[in-house]
C-alpha cells in the first residue's frame, strides 16, 4: 500500500475520516448482569469488545489478599477470530496480551480506590471479539465503564485513545490500515484533566511532534470521555426513573 | 455451586415424585427462554450469540477458508470451545470440544458438507470457533444451538469461475460482493437430567446437583442421531439407570425437537 | 408460541434490549475534534449538586467544606468529588453518592442468609453475596444442649457437625469489622439452619430493610427475605405459624419481644419456659433431614412462589410481603407454573402488582 492512499491530499483517510475524526464509538452499560458484578459493550470503530468485572469479592488464592487494598486482575481474551484472518495460535500467552494486561493494571491500579476494599480480590475479564486498530485505547475504556457500571470506586474516567502521525500530520483514533503503516501513540487521560494515566508509544517518534500529537490525542479522549459520560447518564436517568416509578 | 444436604433432599424428593415439580415449575420437556443475536460480526462469515435466562452465554463466529481438498484431508468443519476461565487443556474444555467435532462430524445422512465443495480440487473449510462467556452448568446444549444459528446465517463468497478445475489449473475465484447462503443445518444436542424415573431436558444447576445421571442426545433433520452419551452431573447423587429411561429419553427428545428447531428458525 | 422453548431473536446487531431506546441516535460518525477544545475550562459547572441528583465519578458534587463526606465521595483541595456514578444523598450534614449498583454492605442489625463456604478454627466463614465473607463465631451460635451451657473444647472439634459447607443459615449481622465484614451470630430461635425448602437469589438492592423479613405467605409457605438478597422458601412450620399468633397465656404482642429467643416454641399451644427453649436447642437444630410431611402441593406453591418473586425481581421491583402476595395471586391466572419463566409473563405480572397498588393508592414506594 502506498503512503498516498492513507491521507489523500484533500485530507481524507482510508475511512473517510479527516485527521482529527473518531471512528464511530457506541457503548452501553450493566450488559451482563447476571454474569458480573458490572459489564460493559463497547463498539469503537469495528472493535467490539466486551468486559465483565467480578467483585470485590473473597479472594480465590491466598496469594491474591491484600490486607490493605483490593487485589486488581485483569484477562484479556483476544479470540482467534478477532481478526479478518483467523488465527492459528491462541494469544492467551502472547507477550504482547502479557504485555497490556501489566499495563492496563498500572493504569487502573491508581485510578481505582482499592484501600476501600481490603482482603478483596477485583478481577476483570476482557473479551475481544473483534479487533481494528487502537486495541489497547478501547480495552481501557471499556474497562472504566465497566467498572464504573459495578460501583467501584474511581477518582475519574480514564479514556484513552491512539493516534498515528503520518509524516507530519498527526491522526487520531488509528484502525488497523493505519496502524500498521506508521508509528502510534496510545494514551490514557484521566477525567477532564490533561493529566496522563498511560501513554504507550512503541515505535520511533520525532520528539518535535509529540506535542503535537498528544494534544490531539487529549482532545480526541476528552471527547470519549463525554461520549461514556452521556451513555451512563442517560443509563443512570433510565433507572432512576425507573426506580422512582414503583 | 455447592448445596446443603437439606437443599439437596428437597430438590430430590421434588424432582422424583411422579409427575416431577422442578424448582421453576417446568415441564419435563420445557427450556429456560434463550435470546439469539446473529450476523454482528462483520469479520466472519457468519457469527450468533445467545443468553440463556440464567445468563448463561455463549458467542460463536464460522470463518472459512479455502483449501484444496485433494491435499487437505481433514474434515471440512473445524470447531474449538474457548470457556472463559477455564484452561484450554481443562478436562471440561477437552470432553466439550471432542463431543462437538463428533456432533459436527460431515456426514452425509446429517451434516451434508458436500455444500462446501467449490470445485473438483478446492472446498471451502470452516472454523468454528464458540467461546463460552459465562455458564452455570454444562453448555453443550446451548453451544449447539448457538452453531446452529451461526451456520444457517453464514454466507460465503459467490464462486464464479469454472467448477472443474483439474483440467484447467486455476484457483477459484470470487464475485466481487455477491454471498450466498450457506444453509448448513447442524445437528442440535439435547441434555437430560435424570432424577428417580423422570427425565428433565435443560436441567439448571441446582436440578444437576441432584441428578442420578445425565444423557446427551444429538438431534438432526427430524431423528435423533449419534453421538448419544451419559454424563455424571456431580458427584454425589450419580448412579446407574434403567436402560428403559435411555429409550424414554430418546423418545421425549424426538417429540420436542422439532419444536426447538421451528423456534430457532422463526 | 412454542411450548417447549421460547426464544426472542434479534439480527445484525449485538445490542442490549435497555440501551436501545429513542434517544439513541447521536451520530457518533462525524466526531470533529478541534484543537480549540483543550482550551476549554474544565468544571465551569454549579457548585452543588441536589438532592437526587445523577452524578459520576470525578464529576465535583460541592466545593462547601461544610459537608461531612460520605461513601461515594472523596475530597481533594476543599472540594468534594464522586467517585461512584449514582445519586446524591443527604442526611443532616452527611453528603453521599449511592451507587447504582454494588455489592450488597452489611449493617448491624441486618437480617441475611448465607451459606458456609469454610469451617474454620472456632470459626466459620459464610458467604453472604458481599464484598468479603461473613464471619460466624463458634461462640455466636446456640449448641446443642441449652443456650446457657459453656461452650467447652469438644464443640470446637465438632463444629462440622453443626454447620458444614455448603449449609445454608439465616442470621443477624451483629457487629462490622474495621474492613467493613460482618460478624453474625444466630442466637435466637428465629435463625439458624435452614430447611424444608428451596433457596433463591435476587439482586439485594431489591430487599427493603424492615422490622420483619419473616413472613407466612397464603398456601402454607413462609418466606425469608435476607436483606442481602438471598431468599429462602419453605413449608411453613408450627414455629413459624406460633410467631404470627400470640401463644395462649402469654402476654400478647409480638413474642420476639419477650425476649432474646425471637419464636417462642414449637407448639403455639404449650406454654413457654427457659426449660422448654432448651429442649428445643437440642441436636435437631443442626438437623439435614427435611420435614418427610412437604406434600407435592406444598412443593409446587413454593415453586410458584420462587416464579413470581424472579418475575418482581426481573421487573427490578422492591420485593416486600405484600408484593409477594399480590404477585402470587396475579400469577394464579397462569395455571401452569412452568410458563411464570417467560418474559411477557414476568413483565405482566409485574405490571398487575404495580397497578395494583396504585388503585389501592399506596404506589409510589
Amino acid at each position: 500500500m502506498s503512503r498516498f492512499e492513507l491521507y489523500s491530499p484533500e485530507g481524507l483517510r482510508l475511512d473517510g475520516r479527516r485527521w482529527n475524526e473518531l471512528r464511530r464509538f457506541e457503548c452501553s452499560i450493566n450488559t451482563h448482569a447476571h454474569a458480573s458484578d458490572g459489564s460493559s459493550y463497547l463498539e469503537q470503530g469495528n472493535n467490539k469488545i466486551v468486559t465483565l468485572v467480578k467483585g470485590p469479592q473473597e479472594p480465590i488464592l491466598r496469594s491474591q489478599l491484600d490486607a490493605t487494598k483490593a487485589s486488581l486482575n485483569i484477562t484479556v481474551n483476544i479470540t482467534k477470530f478477532s481478526k479478518m484472518e483467523r488465527s492459528k495460535s491462541s494469544h492467551k500467552n502472547e507477550r504482547r496480551v502479557l504485555e497490556m494486561q501489566t499495563a492496563l493494571v498500572r493504569t487502573f491500579e491508581k485510578n481505582v480506590m482499592l484501600h476501600l476494599y481490603p482482603r478483596t480480590l477485583i478481577d476483570i475479564e476482557i473479551h475481544v471479539l473483534q479487533q481494528d486498530g487502537g486495541i489497547l485505547g478501547s480495552l481501557i475504556n471499556s474497562i472504566t465503564l465497566a467498572l464504573i457500571d459495578s460501583g467501584i470506586a474511581m477518582y475519574d474516567y480514564v479514556s484513552a485513545i491512539s493516534i498515528g502521525l503520518y509524516d507530519t500530520t498527526p491522526l487520531l483514533d488509528v484502525n488497523t490500515l493505519e496502524e500498521n503503516a506508521m508509528s502510534t501513540v496510545t494514551l490514557g487521560v484521566i477525567g477532564k484533566s490533561e493529566k496522563l494515566s498511560l501513554l504507550s508509544v512503541e515505535d520511533k517518534i520525532p520528539l518535535d511532534r509529540l506535542e503535537s500529537v498528544l494534544a490531539i490525542g487529549i482532545a480526541g479522549a476528552h471527547r470519549v470521555r463525554e461520549l461514556m459520560d452521556n451513555e451512563l447518564r442517560k443509563h443512570a436517568a433510565h433507572r432512576v426513573a425507573k426506580s422512582s416509578a414503583k | 455451586m455447592s448445596l446443603s444436604v437439606a437443599e439437596k433432599s428437597y430438590l430430590y424428593d421434588s424432582l422424583s415424585a411422579f409427575p416431577a415439580i422442578r424448582p421453576d415449575g417446568r415441564k419435563p420437556y420445557q427450556f429456560r427462554p434463550i435470546e439469539i443475536s446473529t450476523d454482528f460480526l462483520p469479520n466472519s462469515n457468519g457469527s450468533s450469540r445467545i443468553i440463556a435466562s440464567d445468563g448463561s452465554e455463549c458467542i460463536v463466529s464460522v470463518k472459512s477458508k479455502v483449501i484444496d481438498h485433494t491435499i487437505d484431508n481433514d474434515d471440512l468443519i473445524k470447531v474449538e470451545v474457548d470457556i472463559a476461565g477455564q484452561r484450554d487443556d481443562s478436562a471440561v474444555v477437552e470432553s466439550i470440544n471432542s463431543l462437538l467435532s463428533k456432533v459436527l462430524k460431515p456426514n452425509a445422512d446429517t451434516l451434508d458438507t458436500s455444500k462446501l465443495q467449490l470445485t473438483k480440487k478446492y472446498s471451502f473449510k470452516l472454523y468454528v470457533d464458540v467461546l463460552v462467556l459465562s455458564s452455570y452448568s454444562n453448555p453443550i446444549s446451548l453451544i449447539s444451538f448457538a452453531i446452529y444459528s451461526a451456520l444457517s446465517t453464514t454466507t460465503l463468497p459467490k464462486l464464479v469461475s469454472g467448477f472443474d478445475d483439474l483440467e484447467v489449473e486455476e484457483l477459484p475465484t470470487f464475485h466481487d460482493y455477491d454471498l450466498v447462503n450457506l444453509e448448513l443445518k447442524s445437528p442440535l444436542v439435547f441434555l437430560l437430567a435424570l432424577v428417580g424415573d423422570n427425565l428433565l431436558i435443560d436441567p439448571a444447576s441446582n436440578e444437576y446437583e441432584v441428578a442420578n445421571n445425565g444423557l446427551i442426545v444429538t438431534w438432526c433433520n427430524g431423528k435423533v442421531t449419534g453421538p448419544i452419551r451419559t454424563i455424571s452431573l456431580n458427584n454425589f447423587y450419580s448412579k446407574g439407570f434403567d436402560a428403559s429411561l435411555l429409550g424414554k429419553g430418546i423418545k421425549l427428545v424426538e417429540e420436542h425437537a422439532n419444536d426447538v428447531l421451528q423456534a430457532l428458525e422463526s | 408460541m412454542s411450548e417447549v422453548i421460547s426464544v426472542v431473536k434479534r439480527r445484525g446487531g449485538f445490542q442490549y434490549p435497555s440501551i436501545v431506546d429513542e434517544t439513541n441516535d447521536i451520530d457518533t460518525s462525524d466526531e470533529d475534534i478541534e484543537m480549540e477544545d483543550v482550551e476549554k475550562p474544565a468544571g465551569d459547572k454549579k457548585t452543588d449538586a441536589a438532592e437526587g441528583e445523577i452524578v459520576t465519578p470525578g464529576e465535583l458534587v460541592t466545593d462547601d467544606p461544610i459537608w461531612m463526606r460520605g461513601h461515594g465521595t472523596y475530597f481533594l483541595d476543599n472540594m468534594t468529588y464522586s467517585s461512584v456514578a449514582g445519586t446524591i444523598s443527604r442526611v443532616n450534614r452527611l453528603l453521599s453518592v449511592i451507587p447504582l449498583r454494588g455489592r450488597y454492605s452489611p449493617e448491624t442489625g441486618d437480617h441475611v442468609i448465607g451459606r458456609i463456604t469454610e469451617v474454620g478454627n472456632k470459626r466459620w466463614k459464610v458467604d453472604i453475596d458481599g464484598k468479603q465473607n461473613a464471619v460466624l463465631m463458634l461462640g455466636s451460635v446456640n449448641l446443642p444442649g441449652g443456650i446457657l451451657r459453656r461452650k467447652s473444647e469438644s464443640d470446637e472439634l465438632q463444629m462440622r457437625s453443626f454447620l458444614k459447607e455448603g449449609d445454608l443459615l439465616n442470621a443477624e449481622v451483629q457487629s462490622l469489622f474495621q474492613d467493613g465484614s460482618a460478624s453474625l451470630h444466630t442466637r435466637s430461635l428465629k435463625y439458624g439452619k435452614l430447611r424444608n425448602g428451596l433457596f433463591l437469589q435476587v439482586p439485594s438492592s431489591l430487599i427493603i430493610r424492615s422490622k420483619n423479613h419473616t413472613h407466612n405467605l397464603p398456601g402454607n409457605v413462609t418466606v425469608l427475605l435476607g436483606v442481602n438478597g438471598y431468599i429462602w422458601l419453605r413449608k411453613t412450620s408450627q414455629m413459624d405459624q406460633a410467631r404470627d399468633l400470640p401463644p395462649g397465656g402469654s402476654t400478647g404482642g409480638y413474642p420476639s419481644n419477650s425476649g432474646p429467643t425471637g419464636a417462642k416454641s414449637l407448639n403455639p399451644s404449650s406454654n413457654m419456659s427457659i426449660t422448654r427453649l432448651e429442649e428445643e436447642s437440642s441436636w435437631q437444630i443442626y438437623s439435614d433431614e427435611n420435614d418427610p410431611t412437604i406434600t407435592n402441593s406444598i412443593r409446587q406453591t413454593i415453586s410458584r412462589y420462587a416464579n413470581v418473586i424472579r418475575a418482581l425481581a426481573y421487573c427490578e421491583i422492591g420485593i416486600t410481603q405484600e408484593r409477594i402476595v399480590s404477585a402470587y395471586e396475579a400469577s394464579m391466572a397462569y395455571p401452569n407454573i412452568g410458563s411464570l419463566i417467560e418474559r411477557d409473563v414476568m413483565e405482566s405480572i409485574g405490571n398487575d402488582v404495580i397497578n395494583g397498588e396504585k388503585m389501592r393508592g399506596n404506589g409510589g414506594n
